[in-house]
């Protein structure tokens, strides 16, 4: 035992690039890889690892900078840098026990469709670092109180929630998703879509005024703007608008911008290694479940961008780029300067859902829930910013703090982790986390009444 | 050897998703084709240089190579007959 334990810590103490690597290469021998593809998916990983370590850095170069600059010249202070998702994803696989959510979250379905609790089989298997990254802050704000063992038992027990929450929430989706997208027997397990829920009060009186139930041609108005959510396009913007307000010269001003342009177009890029990495882990458990449950039809519950051939939702994300810019700025209690997670679906799909695709409707939800990303983006740069020195996925000079101006389901992800802080006297977060539970709730039965509504007809 | 793109929100998660998948279904099928995982926001780009679209959204354009189903490779539904199809497009 002691020899083990010496061994793991020795491995831990090279960094995430090194470790993770032989985690997902004894992960794929589990799951019956060849010996060679296990090795080429797990060297794959090393490379995404270390490549979003250096963009990291070209992004913290480029944007600290201005954001100083920025502080002296209108003396706004925005200090935290935003990684967006990506990065987000990146520290999140970082967390030494990371792996173990793979079983956790299939252990977890198979029991609730066994007991006929859920009808979604969860084959979105990249978005495991949601949960990962909700238990990260867990373990960050409990670790004081229970220690080391207790703290990431209490993080499991909380993304084991969060995973039955996603279940729920996809069942309830479902009907809706078929609706709007065309493609039936899928649904959508993101727990992005965990916003709606507050959505749904606010959505109910604005569907009481008559004015706001009109709808657009969204697809003539996407083909116009749609170049703007472009990575490099975006990051230009964003450039110069960084630079003009640091009071850069016109050669520093261009500079900036196409760095920036650099770190968003790359991004991706590098984000693609690691989902290269892992597809075979997701395979594999995919074609387990569905042999596994072959007798029955199962909806499949996937990420997001099945979704994405909405135009509203593309609308709505381009809208909330200039508004969160200008919270960002005047917003008390913001200490993150939107960046790289500037393309908020996590705001956009939520309203997409509960509207049912109003427009209108979806871009006033935009403007209010926006404040709210900012907020919980600064709670989260601590634990982020910590978990990325220690396992040295990111490398960041004294004093530079990182997170993301997009985190997905921001109430709930801030609500079931700082939750443990009453143990601390501060019932704040409780009180949101209940308030978020009865919203899911009434949200559930209204959608439950409608899937009737629609089978009955 | 052709190249075939499969698009979704930000090109990396979903659709790389799904171009491993094929990748690996291609092969097994000795189809000397790649497949790429592109920006949805970026796809009419590359209609010029690619035999096939798998698409993973609803698509009301009309688009001058042929659509492939990618929601079919996600969920294992339908999938042998959209890899035929993607297969015929490659010839």
């Amino acid at each position: 035992m002691q020899v083990l334990s010496s061994v793991v810590n020795y491995l831990l103490s090279l960094g995430a690039a090194i470790f993770v690597p032989i985690i997902i290469i004894i992960a794929g021998l589990i799951v019956r890889m060849k010996v060679k593809d296990a090795v080429s998916a797990g060297i794959t990983l090393g490379v995404a690892f270390t490549g979003m370590t250096m963009l990291i850095s070209f992004m913290t170069d480029t944007i600290s900078p201005a954001a100083q600059a920025m502080l002296k010249s209108t003396g706004i202070s925005l200090p935290i840098v935003d990684g967006g998702w990506t990065t987000m994803s990146t520290i999140s696989w970082s967390w030494p026990y990371a792996f173990l959510m793979f079983p956790l979250l299939i252990i977890i379905n198979v029991i609730m469709l066994v007991i006929n609790k859920t009808n979604t089989f969860n084959a979105d298997l990249w978005n495991v670092w949601g949960k990962i990254f909700t238990a990260v802050a867990v373990v960050a704000i409990t670790k004081p109180h229970f220690g080391g063992a207790g703290s990431i038992a209490c993080a499991f027990v909380v993304a084991a929630i969060q995973i039955i929450f996603e279940l729920k929430a996809a069942d309830m989706h479902q009907h809706r998703i078929e609706k709007l997208s065309g493609i039936p027997g899928v649904t959508c397990t993101h727990k992005m879509t965990f916003l709606a829920a507050v959505m749904y009060p606010i959505d109910c009186i604005l569907k009481k005024v008559p004015a706001l139930n009109k709808q657009f041609d969204a697809a003539a108005l996407k083909d116009k703007v749609g170049i703007f959510a472009e990575n490099h396009i975006l990051g230009f913007i964003l450039g110069i608008i960084f630079g003009v307000l640091a009071r850069y010269s016109v050669a520093d001003t261009l500079t900036l911008a196409i760095k920036a342009a650099t770190a968003l177009t790359l991004f991706p890029v590098i984000t693609k290694y690691f989902m290269q990495a892992l597809a075979p882990i997701s395979e594999a458990v995919s074609d387990f479940m569905n042999k596994k449950f072959s007798g029955r039809t199962l909806v499949v519950g996937l990420d997001w961008p099945f979704l994405g051939g909405s135009n509203e939702i593309w609308l709505a994300v381009i809208y909330s780029v200039p508004i969160t810019l200008l919270f960002s700025m005047f917003l008390p209690g913001n200490e993150i300067l939107p960046f790289a997670g500037i393309i908020n679906l996590a705001l956009a799909v939520p309203a997409f859902l509960v509207t049912g695709g109003n427009l209108i409707r979806m871009i006033i939800l935009c403007t209010v829930f926006a404040p709210v990303f900012l907020w919980v983006g600064t709670a989260f740069a601590p634990f982020m910013t910590d978990l990325a020195r220690t396992t040295g996925a990111v490398s960041l000079k004294a004093g530079e703090m990182i997170s993301n101006s997009s985190i997905d389901g921001p109430i709930q992800t801030y609500a079931f982790s700082h939750v443990f802080k009453v143990l601390d006297g501060n019932f704040i977060p409780l009180a949101i986390l209940i308030v978020w539970v009865i919203c899911f709730v009434l949200y559930y039965r209204s959608l439950s009444k409608e899937a009737q509504q629609e089978t009955n007809n | 050897m052709k190249k075939i793109i499969v698009a979704c929100g930000s090109g990396v998660a979903t659709s790389q998703t799904v171009a491993s998948k094929v990748n690996r279904l291609l092969k097994e099928n000795k189809v000397d084709a790649q497949v790429e995982a592109v920006d949805l926001k970026s796809v009419d780009r590359y209609m010029d240089s690619s035999v096939a679209y798998i698409a993973i959204t609803k698509i009301d354009k009309e688009y001058p190579i042929p659509v492939i189903n990618g929601i079919a490779f996600l969920t294992g539904v339908g999938q042998d007959a959209e890899l035929k199809k993607l297969i015929e497009a490659c010839k």
